[in-house]
């Protein structure tokens, strides 16, 4: 049923497919780190290569399950960037890794194609699969220091609390279908979106479905009040695979998020919108607050994660085509930020032994700039982009917000967004002040290691031009994604189909 | 080619400030004067190529967009026209001469890097407050100016009174700065633009002449103005801001700083021509800024305090004629006020820096002979401020502004001028004859170099020709600048009467600035007899006409008194308790991070049941 212009247009996502094959059999025959995070930075390369291309062919509805469009593509485009910033970080720390090192990357690349699919659905098929296929992944990436306890405790945690959130899912999935008849997101939406809410008598189980997918969801985005999770994963999994579960995952759900609201005018649900402002808004304080005396810099970055999140949520709700431009500059900045601050542990913790855990406590990093100005310097500039200081990346993402927010007249949200930050403000200062500090923590034993890896330092430096350079000139970017946007959120447009559409069967009313 | 212009003292800047501390100071001078030296060659490129074009329309170069998000669309652009190239000319080469001066005045000292990266960034930030296009990028500029002479002031910051001086600076010109940012969001908000001359077309097509709107934009603008250019009431700073080095002074009051706010004002004159309220009270702020500023000259002991004052006197001029709608008046006297004012502080640097750092003009005495160039500079500078007619700069341009004032007939206001112009010659005749006359006191120590020599002489020949780009009638009736700037600028209101009169009231500016220095010449041989009654007056005058006083009364003792009566009390409580509270609610959110799986589950869980049943239930 796939002909050939669907394949190129798939070809991003057949590449990340054949990497992840590719890997896993290179592995089996020889073992050989370099060899494995070659293949797997090649094959995301390769999927970025590709990404034009398919770009030329979107909009494309490939056989009901998937819809590339461009704003699709674009995430996409991003969590290979994500990905492959990962594993350039990941070489480094793993170089002195005693255990095996290689599989890594396989499951790098198969929670990237997970990802990937779950930004191109269009269909809960298509979604829970690719979801899932990232979170089992996740759970090993979390463990897979398997020998040390705080990760395999990580990761049992996760495998627990995320599945539990699948059956939430799985059950809310159901819901809808049973209530629509249609799993597909396109499918179902237009009589969502005009069905008259409360009035006919199952209307409340279509809401109901939402509201579990919503809680699904919430958890993977760790939305309060589905975020205990995350304080203890982030602070247990190895730096570079919390960077990973902290962007590539929250990111590809949040674009879906986007998607979804769009596809099924989930706006006109003032019942959802209500459950998303709360979220969000408990989340900025939550997240902020927790955040505020925190001595430990992975839960600290955890906590913001939430409050970001909660941030994001802002332009969700707003809506429209400014909204979703303003999710998708958040997202690159967000994506830039966090995996800068994860690259930064990453490479201070990559010497460590078994059982003296990673380099995350404040204390190691009193002084830093001292003995290690490349890595503070890093530090400092992600941090400040967190708490959005101007000529930031962060700021200008967070003005994007705010415009968005201000544009739908969400004056609470608004309003919100500008307290978390002023909270925000001072715990990443705290930390500023910390690497600043004038008595270093006497080059402690640990944070000795070969944190200068090559690799790392370069893509930690890109990440932190990348930084202040879209704060200083954001235009591209911004011109990007308004190219990406400009038609998707139009109702009217016309999807290229290659065949009818599925008979659907009837809807009861 | 533009964007070059403000980029080299930058570049030069973040060189300095990356690597000063390990350059010699032979390699500092190199980078700080060269990157100056280039900007000003940049922009003499730049000025001839846009005289060279015909018409002189001006020139937008867009550098890039800052962001452009739901119909909020800033870019930094600059924008040169006539106006944009006096002033980035002026400011680019007077700036160029005092970085070559600095380079010999500072030798030795420890802060050299340190020194030569701040006035950079001076110069970079002024060459863009110059070029900006839209507002973001001049008040990007203009909060760079002030910075800079906040870190330049307190340059020698181990002397407790020189951090004093820059905070003073500081705070009270960030009072005016409140004002502008206010009239720049007030102008953004109801205009819908931040591009300069986009939103200039709008308030002229929007606003009727004397429209409210139109009326507090420009007030609101005016105090910004009033503090960067020391003007009354906010100009208390300007003479304490001395404290730091002297080529520092000579750049804050010739080419940067000071000039801001009349360069804005001219920059903005339709907003001020919309608010004709506005437009008589900046006239009348100048009027009596420049009588008062030059009686406290009269009184002042130390050598720069009187150049202070007599800066604040002179830029009261130049408010005075932008309050009558002379703005090519206000340009050519900002010019020639640059060069001589320049020279002056120079000289006066050369003085001091001969003396070993002495100020006090009643221990100097017979430097003509020790120090001829200097005393030159002086006489060639103090007769350009004097405004000794036909000779001198700054007689043609002082000589336009009081004709202007004449013209559109407000007597009152050229009155102001020409008592003024009079104060003036006799506060610099006093200054001239003090210092390099009479019985040698203090022997000079330290000859100085070429270094110094060099921007003397250049400035001393461009105050004395500086004038002849614009003459009166009744003295060849050159227009150059005028017809220059043509394009910028409404033509000034013309009186009817016409050459006749004008030439009878350069007569009596002329017979002010003689009788001025003649009087001063018949006082300094009176000298001991009037020293008791000097003594007695400047009991009176010589702290700044009580303003310290008054503002220490009015704002600076309630403003201890409240922080003492806030310290540990209601509002400090008020915001401990907003931290309590924040950590109260960190503590007692922490709980819930109990670590145990089942507790997490059952969190979520709890989560989806709310979730669901407000779902349902809404």
């Amino acid at each position: 049923m796939l002909n050939a212009d669907d394949l190129l247009a798939l070809g991003p996502l057949l590449a990340l497919l054949a990497a992840t094959v590719l890997t896993l059999l290179l592995v089996a025959v020889r073992r050989s780190h370099g060899l494995a995070a070659g293949t797997a930075a090649v094959g995301l390369l390769a999927c970025l290569a590709l990404l034009p291309g398919a770009a030329r062919l979107a909009p494309r509805d490939v056989d009901g399950l998937l819809l590339l469009d461009p704003a699709g593509l674009f995430y996409l485009g991003l969590i290979s960037l994500a990905a492959l910033a990962t594993c350039l970080m990941a070489y480094a720390y793993l170089e002195r890794f005693d255990g095996r090192r290689e599989e890594f990357y396989v499951l790098l690349l198969a929670a990237t194609l997970g990802a990937g699919s779950v930004v191109l659905s269009d269909h809960f098929a298509a979604f829970f699969l690719g979801l899932e296929l990232m979170s089992v992944s996740l759970f090993a990436l979390i463990a897979y220091p398997a020998a040390r306890q705080r990760p395999l405790e990580a990761g049992i945690k996760y495998l627990i609390l995320a599945g539990l959130s699948s059956a939430l899912l799985a059950f809310g999935i159901a819901l809808i279908y049973y209530d629509s008849g249609s799993l597909q997101f396109s499918g179902f939406g237009a009589c969502f979106g005009a069905r008259p809410m409360g009035a006919t008598g199952q209307a409340w189980l279509l809401l109901a479905g939402n509201a579990l997918l919503l809680a699904g969801l919430g958890f993977k985005l760790s939305l309060v009040p589905f975020h205990l999770w995350a304080p203890d994963v982030y602070e247990g999994a190895p730096a570079p695979a919390a960077g990973f579960l902290a962007t590539v995952s929250k990111g590809a759900i949040a674009a879906m998020l986007v998607r979804y609201a769009g596809e099924t005018q989930l706006h006109d649900q003032p019942a959802m919108i209500v459950l998303l402002e709360l979220a969000a808004i408990l989340s900025i304080a939550a997240g902020n607050l927790l955040a505020l005396l925190q001595d430990n810099l992975k839960r600290l970055l955890a906590y913001s994660s939430i409050a970001h999140l909660g941030y994001l949520l802002v332009a969700v709700i707003a809506g429209g085509t400014l909204g979703a431009e303003a999710v998708a500059y958040y997202l690159l900045a967000y994506f830039a930020m966090n995996l800068g601050a994860f690259g930064v542990i990453a490479a201070l913790s990559s010497g460590r032994r078994d059982g003296e855990g990673e380099a995350d406590r404040l204390e190691d990093y009193r002084g830093l700039f001292w003995h290690k100005p490349l890595l503070a310097g890093i530090l400092t500039v992600n941090l400040l982009s967190l708490a959005g200081i101007p000529l930031t990346i962060g700021f200008i993402g967070k003005f994007y917000l705010f415009a968005s927010g201000v544009g739908a007249a969400r004056w609470l949200l608004v309003a919100a967004l500008v307290a978390g930050s002023i909270v925000g403000l001072f715990y990443y200062l705290r930390v500023v002040i910390v690497l600043f500090a004038r008595q270093p923590a006497a080059p402690a034993p640990g944070i000795a290691g070969n944190g200068a890896a090559w690799a790392s330092a370069l893509t930690l430096s890109f990440l932190a031009l990348t930084l202040v350079w879209l704060g200083l000139y954001p235009e591209p970017a911004m011109e990007l994604i308004r190219s990406v946007h400009a038609p998707f959120y139009r109702t009217e447009v016309s999807r290229l189909r290659l065949r009818p559409p599925p008979l659907r069967p009837s809807l009861r009313m | 080619m533009l964007w070059l212009v403000p980029a080299f003292p930058l570049l030069g800047f973040l060189l300095l400030a990356a690597a000063g501390r390990r350059m010699g100071q032979r390699a500092v001078a190199a980078v700080g004067t060269g990157s100056v030296g280039l900007s000003a060659l940049a922009a003499w490129w730049a000025a001839i190529d846009f005289m060279a074009s015909p018409g002189h329309a001006a020139w937008l170069q867009a550098l890039w967009t800052w962001m452009d998000v739901g119909g909020f669309r800033v870019t930094a652009s600059l924008y040169l026209d006539p106006l944009a190239v006096v002033m980035m000319l002026v400011v680019a080469s007077v700036g160029f001469l005092i970085h070559l001066y600095s380079t010999e005045f500072m030798a030795g000292d420890e802060g050299y890097g340190r020194y030569f990266a701040y006035l950079n960034l001076f110069v970079a930030a002024m060459l863009t407050l110059v070029l900006a296009g839209d507002l973001l990028l001049l008040f990007l500029g203009w909060e760079g100016v002030g910075l800079c002479s906040y870190l330049l002031i307190g340059f020698w910051y181990r002397d407790p009174a020189n951090g004093r001086a820059a905070r003073q600076a500081f705070i009270v010109t960030r009072a005016g700065d409140t004002g502008l940012l206010l009239g720049l969001l007030l102008l953004f908000a109801t205009l819908g633009t931040s591009d300069i001359q986009a939103l200039l077309a709008a308030a002229a097509g929007q606003w009727p002449i004397g429209s409210p709107l139109a009326a507090a934009a420009a007030a609101l603008l005016l105090l910004g103005a009033l503090g960067k250019s020391a003007q009354l009431p906010l100009h208390t700073w300007l003479p304490d801001a001395m404290a730091g080095p002297t080529p520092v002074s000579a750049l804050i009051h010739a080419a940067t700083m000071v000039t801001a706010g009349v360069y804005l004002l001219d920059r903005l004159h339709p907003l001020l021509i919309l608010a004709p309220a506005v437009q008589a009270a900046v006239a009348l702020i100048g009027a009596v800024t420049l009588v008062l500023a030059g009686i406290s000259a009269l009184f002042q002991h130390d050598i720069k305090r009187v150049l202070a004052y007599s800066t604040i006197s002179q830029i009261g001029y130049m408010f005075l004629a932008l309050g009558v709608g002379g703005w090519v008046a206000a340009i050519f006297h900002f010019m020639t006020h640059a060069f001589f004012k320049a020279l002056l502080f120079l000289a006066a640097g050369a003085v001091i820096h001969a003396l070993d750092g002495e100020h006090d003009i009643d221990r100097m005495g017979g430097l003509r002979r020790q120090l001829p160039l200097a005393f030159w500079s002086f006489v060639v500078g103090g007769a350009s401020l004097a405004a000794l007619p036909l000779v001198t700069a700054g007689f043609f341009s002082k000589d336009l502004i009081l004709w202007q004032a004449w013209s559109t007939a407000r007597p009152g206001l050229w009155t102001a001028g020409w008592i003024g112009a009079l104060l003036t010659s006799l506060y610099m005749g006093r200054l001239v004859f003090r210092v390099f006359f009479g019985p040698a006191t203090t022997p000079a120590r330290r000859p100085f170099g070429w270094a110094m020599g060099l921007p003397l002489v250049v400035l001393g020949i461009l105050s004395v020709v500086g004038g002849y780009v614009e003459t009166p009638p009744f003295f060849g009736d050159v227009r150059l600048l005028s017809s220059f700037l043509g394009a910028v600028f409404p033509a000034a209101a013309e009186a009817p009467s016409g050459a006749g009169s004008e030439l009878a009231l350069g007569l009596l500016a002329a017979v002010a600035a003689i009788g001025g220095i003649a009087a001063a010449w018949e006082l300094f041989r009176r000298r001991q007899r009037l020293a008791a009654a000097e003594g007695l007056l400047q009991a009176g005058w010589a702290p700044n006409w009580g303003f310290d006083f008054l503002y220490d009364r009015l704002l600076v003792l309630p403003y201890y008194f409240l922080a003492a009566v806030g310290r540990g009390d209601i509002v400090d409580a008020a915001y401990a308790a907003l931290a309590d509270l924040t950590r109260y609610c960190h503590r007692l959110l922490s709980r819930t991070q109990t670590g145990r799986v089942r507790w997490y589950a059952a969190g979520v869980a709890a989560g989806a049941v709310l979730f669901v049943g407000l779902g349902v239930w809404l």
